[in-house]
């Protein structure tokens, strides 16, 4: 899988999360783009992506990824 | 050592002065012998040597054997080792008292243990290497600031300031300075004052009903936070002079609308500590995670978010209120009745809008947030009687009495250990207190005032030490033990 479609399966699951069908994810998207992305959603956001790509994040990495970016480079180094 | 006390000062100038005089390559080895004289002052046999070892040999070779076998299934059982050993040792000697007849539990115990358990998890997380020069890792989980009242630290935060040269720095001897003041007047002046009336009502709370309890309820929150934010600015001081900075235990939690913006604004760190090794993981659990699964399928998304939300804060809430101690008073005080308020809150919110836009309220006014501050000041008050009384049927007792309004209003209020005066110098105190913390809401005060020019500066520095020289309570009937954090 290659990261144009990791993006567009991310973009898949934040649109399911957040319940909004206008969410677009780049690299640069933060929590401060995305209105109910609290700490708590951030979990909800992290399982659901762990399940669809079927990896698991280490709790070091859940709590310091700082954008889109860099969850796409941690899926893509582990489902390669 | 109590921090107001002589021997504390005496300690503070002495280790300062040997910090800044010796080579500053020894610095950290200096800092070491501080904190361990602190650590076993008053206090120093083979019991609580040997438990001090055993808790800080399972954090330092967990953390270094959870390295070596990084990414290994071994990693994930030195981890659970690790955290065993030290949970083990704390509830051992502070929650089971099963050597109390001849071992008193180390100063900081409940602090060093979180901070032992959170370098292990940063360690295993990958978010630090582990410190592998044992007296240089002890001197992290045995800092002598943080032994009293906290603040929580983290290794990967502070390795790169603890262990690093420091020069004498004019500057951070005034902001030192100016902080250990302003927290000597918190506890002196104002946390004092109110725990000498405080503590004649709740010693004798059958006697008094109605307006003296509610005055008593109101009162004791003040003197809490005074006292531990005020034992949190001395430590912040200390620790600044020798250029360490340590992260921000409170941020005027007086003016949180919510009980949850409260519970942002207060301690901080444990609450960051609960979030990153408790909340997150239990959300992120199986377990958890099943029960939302079930839940979706039953109703619905949006209610199985909220029902595994709720679950995992109850959990949290229950884990805080056995940090303070394993009595049911502080399980219930600030632990669960804690939780419930922000289930209520969170619940209730969008009918308060509702209802606030049918009657016309404008919820975004002055004055519609100052009642949300003096309700959630009302709330905590109110949980913090099962905090404070000595059980809860006392605090039961307590709540029942405060709906008695007996005739005569207040007769004797200025016969419960504060005379007229003191009152007057309470208030002004407390007025203070608050224009501080709002100011403070909107920058850091002590950057303004270092940036007024000299003569209001030093004024305003003079009148407050004054204010705490001349003002402070001790001399007779001063009880210095009332440091109600350092229990814990």
């Amino acid at each position: 899988m290659n990261k144009a479609e990791i993006y567009k399966k991310l973009n898949e699951i934040f649109r399911e999360v957040f319940d909004d069908e206008n969410i677009e994810v780049n690299a640069n998207t933060t929590s401060a783009d995305i209105e109910d992305w609290d700490s708590l959603e951030h979990i909800n956001l992290i399982v659901a992506v762990e399940n669809e790509f079927g990896i698991k994040f280490n709790m070091g990495e859940v709590t310091t990824m700082k954008n889109v970016g860099e969850m796409v480079e941690i899926i893509s180094q582990r489902i390669s | 050592m109590i921090l107001t006390s002589f021997t504390f000062i005496i300690f503070c100038i002495v280790s300062l002065l040997i910090y800044f005089i010796i080579p500053k390559k020894w610095q950290w080895i200096a800092l070491l012998g501080s904190s361990l004289f602190f650590l076993f002052y008053k206090n120093f046999n083979i019991g609580t040597l040997v438990h001090i070892l055993v808790a800080f040999g399972a954090a330092y070779f967990s953390a270094i054997f959870i390295d070596e076998y990084a990414h290994q299934k071994q990693a994930k059982w030195f981890l659970i080792e690790g955290i065993l050993f030290i949970l083990g040792q704390l509830m051992l000697l502070k929650y089971l008292n099963l050597f109390q007849n001849f071992l008193m539990s180390p100063i900081g115990i409940s602090y060093y243990s979180l901070i032992m358990i959170s370098y292990i998890v940063d360690v295993y997380r990958g978010l630090c290497k582990p410190q592998k020069n044992p007296l240089k890792c002890a001197l992290f989980m045995f800092y002598f600031p943080i032994l009293t009242s906290g603040p929580f630290i983290r290794y990967p935060d502070l390795e790169n300031k603890i262990y690093a040269k420091h020069k004498f720095n004019y500057d951070n001897l005034c902001r030192g300075l100016i902080r250990i003041v302003w927290g000597l007047f918190k506890i002196l002046v104002i946390s004092q004052r109110l725990a000498i009336f405080v503590n004649n009502i709740y010693q004798n709370y059958l006697t008094y009903t109605g307006l003296y309890l509610i005055i008593t309820c109101l009162f004791f929150t003040l003197q809490l936070y005074t006292n531990f934010s005020g034992s949190i600015d001395i430590i912040m001081g200390i620790s600044k002079i020798m250029g360490i900075d340590l992260p921000e235990n409170f941020r005027s939690p007086f003016f949180s609308k919510t009980i949850t913006e409260l519970w942002r604004n207060w301690h901080i760190t444990l609450g960051a500590w609960l979030k990153d090794y408790i909340f997150y993981p239990l959300m992120k659990s199986n377990f958890i995670q099943k029960i939302g699964a079930k839940t979706k399928k039953i109703v619905n998304k949006k209610v199985s978010k909220k029902v595994t939300l709720y679950i995992s804060l109850l959990i949290m809430w229950i884990l805080i209120g056995a940090w303070h101690g394993i009595e049911s008073k502080f399980i219930i005080g600030s632990g669960i009745l804690q939780f419930i308020y922000m289930f209520l809150e969170d619940l209730l919110s969008p009918i308060t809008k509702k209802v606030c836009k049918k009657l016309k309220i404008n919820y975004n006014s002055l004055g519609y947030r100052i009642y949300q501050c003096i309700r959630t000041y009302l709330l905590f008050s109110f949980s913090m009687i099962f905090f404070r009384a000595a059980s809860i049927p006392n605090a039961l007792s307590i709540i029942k009495n405060i709906f008695i309004f007996k005739k005569g209003f207040l007769t004797n209020i200025f016969s419960l250990g504060l005379n007229k005066a003191n009152f007057v110098v309470l208030i002004i105190s407390v007025i203070v207190l608050f224009i501080v913390e709002y100011r403070q809401l909107k920058g850091d005060v002590t950057e303004s005032l270092l940036k007024q020019n000299v003569v209001i500066r030093w004024t305003i520095l003079y009148l407050l030490i004054f204010a705490v020289l001349i003002f402070g309570m001790y001399g007779p009937g001063y009880d210095e033990t009332i440091f109600i954090y350092q229990q814990f």
